[in-house]
């Protein structure tokens, strides 16, 4: 199953294709998380909605952790190689690269890690079991998971909020050279939409970041959450 | 030693056809037996290896460059010639025969010539089936434009790298043999003598540049593909490894240097700058299609190009020339220049320059149109001078260009050396005096696809050649030569540079050989060429051993054959009394300044034989015969 | 102008290289970046000390021997130039300049700035040609060719093969010159029936000799004399896996 890491090409469509599906959860996800503006009734109920389709979610969890280890396998093996044949100069000069380009593997890497702090935190409640048990009880009655609490007493953390834009912000960086470049490694260019997929890929990447990192900000800031 | 050129009989059309059928084949199971050694990687040794590996010979191919895609028929720019007759404007290959003689001044051999333009055609067929991406018309055919010396569109073109893309259709069939394993190639390797068994050519004598190792080389021919001379001058438009070692080792050897002193100017190269400069860069012929050659009418004249007005300005070349103008053959184009500079008219800061102005081809055709055509050009000139021809005209400047001589062949393509055959610029037989722009492609080409493959198997099958290996008493005296030779220059330990001495021989050979020569002038430079050869070798400083990667004593090993054939170039242009194509004596020519032949006493070929360094080498004469061009004054007017 | 050079030297394959310094003065502007080492050279010789060895030969930025890194860039500052077209003008007076070799794992030095490129004749011999036997072709105009295609493959031909994609790429692949080939011989009709072959040839001979694999840094494009897009890469990524995937019809 691990054939394509013999071949640089192979294990490139990998990560365009692994890239692509992340890239997809990412918009869902982010989605999801700005309910949190809609008040805890939106955010819980989509919560348990989502729990209520399991069958499907889990699917798409399968998905998408598949896809995140041969991610992960593919580029370390990438990278790790052509950091050793790559030539090694004295002095370095880039006319073309850019900073994002050369950060992937380092925002990588360091996206890696948040997500597994960041399952453990959210998804399995390892990290504050107190406000992982909480509950809410939703305008039809029903007793949910207090999703919204636990997000707003877990972005009180400094540290953990810290944590949270730092990798958010690597994210933006992995996302700016990431979205255009899956396409060029897929084979989809051209004169006029490589250029333009360039300018797609940051402008996406900018509202990612900023839709992401406005929650633990306007936690801290007391502007959402300020009830709990 | 009587020369015969093997010429086949019968009418000169059906000389190339009967001759392929009277030569002895070898049968295709038995061509694996025979193995070939092939130098050099340019358009024509790349091409006769492939070549020859397909037909299923053992093929040693070896180059002194890292790779075989290299060489330097990689920088033609302009195009190749070919018959085709695509734009059906009255073009034949009996008149590309006839413009060839013609623009040869009538010194090459007909026969020879007939065939080169026969073959011509499927040389495009040839290099279209590989890929080479020549120019198309919307349609999908390929594009011809016109070049020096003829009046039809002939010519093909890849932008203006047709050189490139015509030697990277050879290097990928040379790889695809390599692949096979038809061919072992052989890199960074230079060639530094002729094995010679029982009087004929077996083997070579290698020297690896990276571990300065010699090898043995052994086969049952011996094919040189090592292009030309122009070097001797120094400065020249050919690579900085170009060099005469391989033909002048080879005729040190036995085989006879022919028509040393047909040397090409090229009338289109960037002028001088400077004492450093190491090359002459040369601008594609062909921009002489739309530009417009000039020079103010007045002496010293140091306004801006653009302050002189259009009644200041002296086109000579349409002047003097009005059918052909800007596109008169490269002799009459450079000599032009020559005077005009001579006589006080010259632009630029050396005073050694002419205009080439695109500003009425811009006007009438578009900048777009312009820049298609010449774009590369363009930007190649403002990378060197600075300047913008969009906006100014540029400046050139007639330089060493290509060289017409080179080892006498007969009609099989080999030497007076038994065993040895030469192809591509390193032959003499071709060109004639002068060689027409857009030709040398073709001839490289027509050589190393289409002759020399067939005409080697007349040899081979004939030839009665005994085992010999690496301990052969003649292997390992040629070896010990070599040896000595090298240790020879290492031990000197002068003061010296080798380009020192390369720089010297270059200024004397362009001043006294170079565009005009004459009588005094030649026997000055005899007298002077053994005086800078006994300073070398008094006065050379190498640095480093003769085992390792040593560039001092690559350039010094080189240097010292130029000082050496130098010689026989000024001997050549010394006896032919007469102006012929690009061998222009002062003291033979018509009143307007053209060269005037004298076909009574010089109708012939010199084929120079070696009888020691600094010895008058002798005399061998391949009597001409026209029966088919009608000897005329050649005249572009 | 005066300038301080600081050059890799390295004996052979087998030995360690370090930098040296040089001064070079009174250096015109009109040189060219080779005769200016040219010119130090002269003096070396002269000094008994071993010149600095590096490939070059045509001098005029098309047979793709030069091959050295100025100050971080393989050929130099200046956009779609080689070394050898490099003039002084482009530097200032004074100026350090740190020149070393063509540097890529599969490049290895063969005495200070000369590397062994090899690999690249490797990857051509593995398929970059079009099977015609001398002698076997249809006429030239049997096979018309669009001239937007024609146009495309010789953009794509007019690779000097000097490697400079290479030594520039911060992975250290080969991509640029790879695709380079595939197209200019996958774009024409001649070059179609062996086109899946060759692809698949090319693009694995290229892994074999040990280059790394593009990310899409574009260093490539940036460092080519010749200025070959980048979108060549793109499209033998996608011709490689169609290939691949359907290698099993033929």
């Amino acid at each position: 199953m691990l054939g394509f890491l013999k071949s640089s090409i192979l294990s490139k469509f990998v990560v365009a294709i692994t890239g692509l599906i992340m890239v997809g959860f990412i918009i869902g996800h982010t989605l999801g998380n700005l309910l949190i503006y809609a008040g805890p009734e939106a955010i819980n109920a989509y919560a348990v909605g989502l729990k209520d389709i399991g069958g499907v979610v889990w699917a798409m969890r399968i998905v998408l952790i598949i896809s995140l280890i041969l991610h992960v396998i593919a580029t370390i093996n990438l990278v790790r190689h052509n950091k050793a044949v790559a030539g090694k100069y004295k002095v370095n000069n880039y006319k073309a690269s850019t900073f994002s380009g050369r950060f992937m593997a380092y925002a990588g890497l360091t996206i890696l890690f948040f997500v597994l702090y960041h399952l453990a935190h959210f998804t399995f409640g390892v990290v504050d079991a107190n406000a992982y048990g909480m509950e809410a009880t939703l305008e039809n009655g029903r007793q949910v998971h207090d999703v919204y609490s636990m997000v707003v007493l877990g972005f009180r953390n400094v540290l953990v909020s810290l944590f949270y834009i730092v990798a958010v912000v690597f994210l933006g960086f992995h996302l700016k050279h990431g979205v255009h470049s899956m396409f060029q490694s897929l084979g989809i260019h051209g004169k006029k939409f490589t250029p333009m997929i360039q300018k797609v890929a940051a402008v996406f990447a900018v509202v990612i970041v900023i839709s992401l990192i406005s929650i633990p900000i306007s936690i801290m800031l007391g502007i959402v959450g300020g009830q709990v | 030693m009587k020369l015969d050129a093997r010429i086949p009989e019968g009418p000169i059309q059906d000389k190339w056809t009967k001759h392929k059928f009277d030569i002895n084949l070898i049968n295709p199971a038995n061509k694996r037996k025979y193995k070939i050694i092939v130098v050099g990687t340019g358009l024509a040794g790349a091409s006769a290896s492939a070549t020859l590996s397909e037909l299923g010979y053992q093929v040693e191919t070896i180059t002194f460059h890292d790779s075989s895609r290299r060489a330097h028929s990689i920088a033609a720019q302009g195009g190749i010639n070919s018959a085709k007759n695509y734009p059906n404007d009255g073009d034949s290959v009996w008149r590309l025969f006839y413009d060839t003689v013609k623009g040869g001044d009538f010194r090459s051999r007909e026969a020879n010539v007939y065939r080169l333009a026969q073959v011509s055609v499927n040389i495009i067929d040839q290099a279209t089936a590989q890929g080479v991406p020549f120019a198309r018309e919307y349609g999908g055919n390929l594009a011809n434009r016109s070049f020096g010396g003829a009046q039809v569109s002939r010519t093909f073109y890849a932008r203006g790298q047709t050189g490139q893309q015509l030697l990277l259709g050879a290097y990928q069939a040379l790889a695809k043999e390599v692949e096979s394993g038809g061919v072992k190639l052989r890199t960074r390797k230079e060639m530094m003598d002729i094995i010679v068994v029982d009087g004929k050519a077996r083997g070579v004598v290698t020297r690896d540049l990276v571990t300065g190792e010699l090898e043995t080389h052994l086969a049952d021919s011996v094919v040189l593909a090592t292009g030309g001379y122009g070097n001797v001058f120094y400065l020249s438009t050919n690579a900085q490894a170009c060099n005469v070692t391989a033909t002048y080792r080879a005729y040190k050897k036995g085989a006879f240097f022919a028509n040393p002193c047909y040397t090409q100017i090229h009338p289109t190269c960037i002028p001088v700058s400077g004492e450093y400069q190491s090359k002459l860069t040369l601008m594609s012929e062909s921009l002489r299609n739309d530009g417009r050659i000039w020079v103010p009418k007045a002496k010293g004249d140091k306004r801006k190009p653009s302050e002189i007005p259009e009644n200041e300005r002296d086109y000579y070349l349409e002047r003097k020339y009005p059918s052909f103008g800007n596109l008169s053959p490269r002799d009459i184009s450079s000599r032009s220049a020559k005077e005009a500079c001579d006589d006080g008219r010259g632009v630029g800061a050396t005073g050694y320059g002419v205009y080439l102005d695109f500003k009425d081809a811009i006007a009438r055709l578009g900048k777009d149109t312009i820049a298609e055509r010449y774009g590369n050009l363009f930007e190649m000139y403002e990378r060197i001078t600075g300047d913008n021809p969009y906006e100014t005209p540029m400046m050139i400047y007639p330089a060493s260009h290509y060289t017409m001589g080179g080892l006498w062949v007969d009609y099989n393509l080999m030497s007076t050396l038994e065993g040895l055959h030469v192809i591509g610029e390193a032959n003499f037989s071709d060109h004639g005096a002068n060689r027409l722009g857009a030709s040398a492609l073709m001839q490289g080409l027509a050589d190393g696809y289409f002759v020399l493959p067939y005409t080697i198997g007349n040899y081979l099958a004939k030839a009665e050649l005994k085992k010999i290996d690496a301990d052969t008493p003649e292997c390992k005296a040629t070896v010990k030569e070599v040896e000595d030779k090298i240790n020879k220059l290492i031990n000197v330990n002068g003061t010296k540079t080798p380009s020192y001495f390369h720089r010297k021989l270059g200024k004397l050979m362009w001043d006294k050989v170079g565009m005009a020569r004459n009588e005094a002038g030649l026997k000055y430079a005899l007298e002077e060429i053994p005086k800078i050869r006994e300073e070398f070798w008094k006065d050379v400083k190498i640095v480093g051993t003769g085992a390792e990667y040593n560039i001092s004593l690559e350039k010094a090993s080189r240097v010292a054959d130029f000082l050496e054939f130098a010689e026989i170039m000024a001997y050549d242009a010394l006896d032919r009394d007469e102006s012929a194509g690009a061998h222009f004596r002062e003291e033979h020519q018509t009143p307007d300044g053209e060269a005037k032949r004298n076909d009574d006493d010089y109708r012939y070929v010199a084929a120079w034989e070696y009888k020691g360094v600094g010895q008058r080498p002798e005399l061998h004469k391949e009597q001409l015969e026209f029966e088919n061009v009608k000897l005329a004054v050649r005249s572009y007017k | 102008m005066n300038l301080k050079l600081h050059i890799w030297r390295q004996k052979n394959n087998k030995t360690n290289g370090a930098f040296e310094q040089y001064a070079v003065s009174d250096i015109s502007e009109d040189m060219s970046f080779l005769e200016m080492l040219d010119v130090l050279n002269e003096d070396l010789i002269v000094e008994g000390k071993d010149p600095v060895a590096f490939d070059h030969d045509c001098r005029e930025g098309i047979c793709g021997s030069c091959s050295m890194t100025i100050n971080g860039n393989p050929h130099g500052p200046e956009k779609a130039t080689t070394a050898c077209q490099l003039h002084m003008r482009k530097f200032k007076d004074g100026q350090e300049i740190y020149i070393e070799p063509f540097r890529n794992n599969s490049f290895p030095v063969i005495r200070d700035l000369v590397v062994d490129r090899s690999a690249l004749d490797r990857i051509i011999q593995s398929g970059g040609y079009i099977s015609i036997k001398t002698g076997s072709a249809p006429d030239a105009n049997d096979i018309p060719v669009p001239k937007s295609k024609a146009d495309v493959a010789m953009d794509a031909a007019a690779c000097i093969g000097c490697g400079a994609c290479v030594a520039a790429c911060p992975n250290g692949a080969a991509m640029l010159f790879t695709s380079a080939k595939l197209k200019h011989l996958n774009v024409l009709p001649q070059g179609q029936a062996e086109k899946k072959k060759r692809t698949i040839a090319m693009v694995e001979q290229m892994d074999k000799e040990g280059f790394g694999s593009c990310t899409n840094h574009y260093e490539c494009e940036a460092a080519c004399p010749k200025s070959i897009s980048v979108e060549f890469i793109s499209e033998m990524n996608f011709e490689y896996a169609k290939a691949r995937a359907t290698a099993y019809r033929d």
